[in-house]
């Protein structure tokens, strides 16, 4: 990379990473990057222990659906998830509120516009970077994972009693293409 | 439990039998009414446009065509990968139908999505002899919907084809109302000056171009699966539904830029393809191509499908809504587009003496809001060799004392800085989405699931796109059809071709019979088409593994520009012996040479 490109990169990642913190992360979040599981759990619930897990549900990721595509859980329900991406391109799976997950999909957009989601590749390095306000695209909360094509990872999530839960992939465009699985509350 | 048993019997002997299906198609003189003027026309099985065949992948189709004209007639299967003796074009697959007869098409279905079939014989196609393709995939796809629809797109002509061809071949710029007028130069002159105006029009003149030859086919009615604006076809949905619309453009010669205001549309097909997703609120449908798209209406109202024409000469329109009868607003057409001197870069025949008077502005200050999509890795795709009939030697005679006197900040720029890595830079063309937000580009597209591993193509051809207007021949490397060799492939290489756009005009072009993977700097993720738009000034890439043996037809979709000649037959040499034996067969009984 060339000097004056790597400015233009850099000042494009300084530029946006003010967009990005006025962006849908602007109420609600004492924890900081912590994110939308401290901010909305009364909506969705809470990250869990697994060892208070009653049981394990596998979800694999393709391109661009889940298997399944729908869960019931029982209200207050602790749920390990062990998420798998079967896909070729980088998926997320992401416990929340539709509207929760409209404003996440912006975040999306910027890791997108950025770089760091290159199709089926994810370049964690450049989640890493600062963004100059000590915040970066960590893409770290505990009610989501963002995985590369056959990645697997774990969450344990203690839903709430009830309400409008969707696990969701917030990559631009998945969401809309239909990779989403409802939460049904027994 | 038994069901159950004879389910899996029947899974068991599937892969033995196959699927066959069996259609048949009448090719009929049909009455067609846009709501603005009826004429007849020609249809299948009674009417245009024609039903919409429904295959499955895997199956082997038996497509009963009869001719019920007094003329010969042929059906292609547009973008589907067949037996060429089966791909329907007469002079070249094959005879053709003619009158009365019955013609059996055999072929397997390898692929799925959104296609659609037309005659290949004459003009039949723009006088309505069009259908829609709808495949369904062997597995499960990669979206979710509730629903689908076909929108079938069409520039309804109240003249027959053959009569707008012999207009144009007489006068070119027949059909083409939005010259500039008198008041128009006036106008010009207050905003930019006399001299550069005379000059702008002088170095238009050269070219026998007119700045508004965006269409060089107005005055049609736009039909949405065969309804005008005022007959508004409807599709019905119930909130909160994700509807699947499969767009098809049909038309004779006719881009449209589609919106459907309050609704975000995210493409997940093109030309049949998956593609990754993209969220845009309007895009552009080349002659020929097919995009399919999920919408979610989540209020209980009405919303409009609007299609404006890429000249703003004409458009379609159709409503989504809950209900028959309901209505959204139709927004009004928006200002026409204006080619800039950047749509003429790829012009090699240009008069230097002229150069002098060129609005530099067009092309330099592009530059300057244009370079925002510089970073695109798609850029890689782009030449601007299109450029080297230019020669800048010549610039030291330009005559800079006119240009002290110009308004740097009147020159035609597009609106808002507009960038598109498919278009030239500054061109007049660039489309902008109407609610300022996104709009598709072919850099966008990117293969959901690769079909082709990547690898180096085995050799380039230039195909320098071609025209003389004045005369309206239209060609390619500067030779029309019926003066060309055919271009030679060997079965098993993979070709780049390299298109120059050398003309003013927007050309989709459309290899028969194997895939175009468009690229749009993606490497393997490079998206596979039917049909690649090439814009004006622009040089375009795409590759072809040369994996069907036989002799397939190539040309510009545009239906008067493959008449009047920009067309190539290709003949693939070497493959399986059995498609070569047909092949020479074929030849010897050749006879017609329709476009």
């Amino acid at each position: 990379m060339s000097a004056s490109k790597f400015l233009v990169a850099a000042a494009a990642i300084s530029m946006s990473a003010t967009a990005f913190a006025a962006g849908a992360h602007g109420e609600g979040h004492g924890s900081g990057r912590s994110g939308h599981g401290g901010g909305h759990g009364a909506a969705t619930g809470e990250p869990g222990k697994a060892s208070e897990a009653s049981r394990t549900i596998t979800v694999e990721m393709h391109d661009n659906y889940y298997e399944p595509d729908s869960i019931e859980v029982k209200p207050g329900e602790t749920v390990r998830f062990v998420v798998q991406n079967k896909g070729n391109l980088v998926h997320e799976f992401n416990i929340g509120t539709p509207a929760m997950h409209e404003a996440h999909q912006k975040e999306m957009m910027m890791m997108v516009e950025h770089g760091i989601i290159q199709g089926g590749t994810l370049n964690r390095d450049m989640m890493e970077m600062d963004m100059g306000n000590g915040k970066a695209m960590k893409h770290n909360d505990p009610n989501s994972v963002l995985l590369e094509p056959g990645q697997s990872r774990e969450v344990v999530w203690k839903f709430s009693d009830k309400g409008d839960i969707e696990f969701a992939c917030n990559v631009p465009g998945h969401y809309q293409a239909g990779m989403y699985g409802e939460v049904d509350f027994d | 439990m038994n069901t159950t048993l004879l389910a899996g019997i029947a899974a068991l002997l599937l892969p033995v039998i196959g699927l066959a299906g069996e259609y048949s198609l009448t090719v009929d003189r049909v009455k067609i009414d846009t709501g603005d003027f009826v004429k007849t026309g020609i249809g299948y099985n009674g009417k245009s446009p024609g039903p919409v065949l429904r295959f499955r992948e895997g199956e082997e189709v038996s497509i009963n065509v009869t001719n019920n004209l007094d003329e010969m007639t042929s059906i292609h299967w547009h973008g589907l990968i067949l037996p060429f003796d089966q791909d329907g074009v007469p002079g070249i697959s094959f005879p053709g139908i003619r009158p009365g007869e019955t013609f059996t098409y055999r072929f397997p279905i390898q692929q799925a999505g959104t296609y659609w079939f037309h005659s290949h014989s004459g003009f039949q196609e723009p006088d309505g002899a069009y259908g829609a393709i709808v495949i369904e995939p062997e597995g499960r796809e990669p979206f979710r919907y509730d629903r689908e629809y076909v929108v079938q797109l069409t520039d309804k002509h109240p003249h027959s084809g053959d009569r707008i061809m012999r207009n144009l071949k007489m006068i070119p710029d027949y059909y083409n109302r939005q010259q500039q007028t008198v008041g128009e130069f006036f106008s010009d002159v207050s905003e930019n000056g006399l001299m550069n105006t005379v000059r702008d029009r002088i170095a238009w003149g050269d070219m026998r171009m007119m700045k508004a030859d965006v269409e060089d086919l107005q005055g049609f009615t736009g039909l949405i699966n065969g309804k005008g604006p005022e007959q508004n076809w409807t599709g019905l949905f119930e909130p909160g539904e994700r509807i699947r619309l499969r767009f098809i453009n049909s038309s004779a010669m006719t881009y449209f830029d589609i919106r459907i205001p309050g609704l975000d549309m995210t493409v997940v097909q093109a030309d049949g393809n998956n593609v990754q997703p993209v969220n845009v609120d309007e895009f552009r449908i080349g002659v020929a191509e097919t995009y399919d798209v999920i919408v979610r209406p989540r209020q209980a109202r009405a919303y409009t499908i609007f299609a404006e024409s890429m000249g703003r000469s004409g458009y379609a329109r159709a409503t989504l809504a809950p209900e028959e009868g309901l209505e959204a607003d139709v927004p009004q057409l928006r200002e026409p587009a204006r080619l800039t001197m950047a749509d003429m870069g790829g012009m090699p025949g240009m008069d230097h003496g002229s150069m002098a008077g060129m609005d530099h502005g067009s092309m330099d200050m592009s530059g300057t809001d244009g370079m925002s999509g510089m970073g695109d890795p798609s850029m890689k795709g782009m030449d601007h060799s299109g450029m080297a009939g230019m020669d800048h030697s010549n610039m030291q005679e330009m005559d800079h004392s006119g240009m002290a006197g110009m308004d740097h900040d009147s020159m035609e720029m597009p609106k808002g800085g507009a960038s598109d890595p498919f278009y030239a830079k500054g061109s007049g063309l660039v489309p902008v989405a109407a609610n300022g937000g996104k709009f598709l580009s072919y850099a966008d597209l990117k293969a959901q699931n690769p079909l082709y591993e990547d690898r180096e193509p085995t050799r380039e051809i230039e195909l320098r796109l071609t025209g003389n207007m004045e005369r309206y021949i239209w060609s390619i490397n500067g030779v029309k059809y019926e003066d060309a060799d055919p271009i030679r492939l060997q079965y098993g290489e993979r070709v780049r071709f390299k298109f120059v756009n050398e003309t003013m005009m927007t050309h989709p072009m459309h290899l028969h019979g194997m895939w175009s993977i468009l690229e749009v700097g993606a490497g393997q993720w490079n998206p596979i088409k039917h049909t690649v738009s090439v814009q004006p000034g622009t040089t375009v890439y795409m590759e072809t593994e040369v994996d069907e043996p036989g002799q397939w037809a190539f040309h510009c979709h545009l239906s008067y520009h493959a008449a009047a000649g920009m067309f190539r037959k290709v003949i693939v040499e070497g493959g399986p012996e059995s498609a070569q034996a047909k092949a020479k067969a074929g030849a010897t009984t050749e006879e017609g040479g329709d476009a």
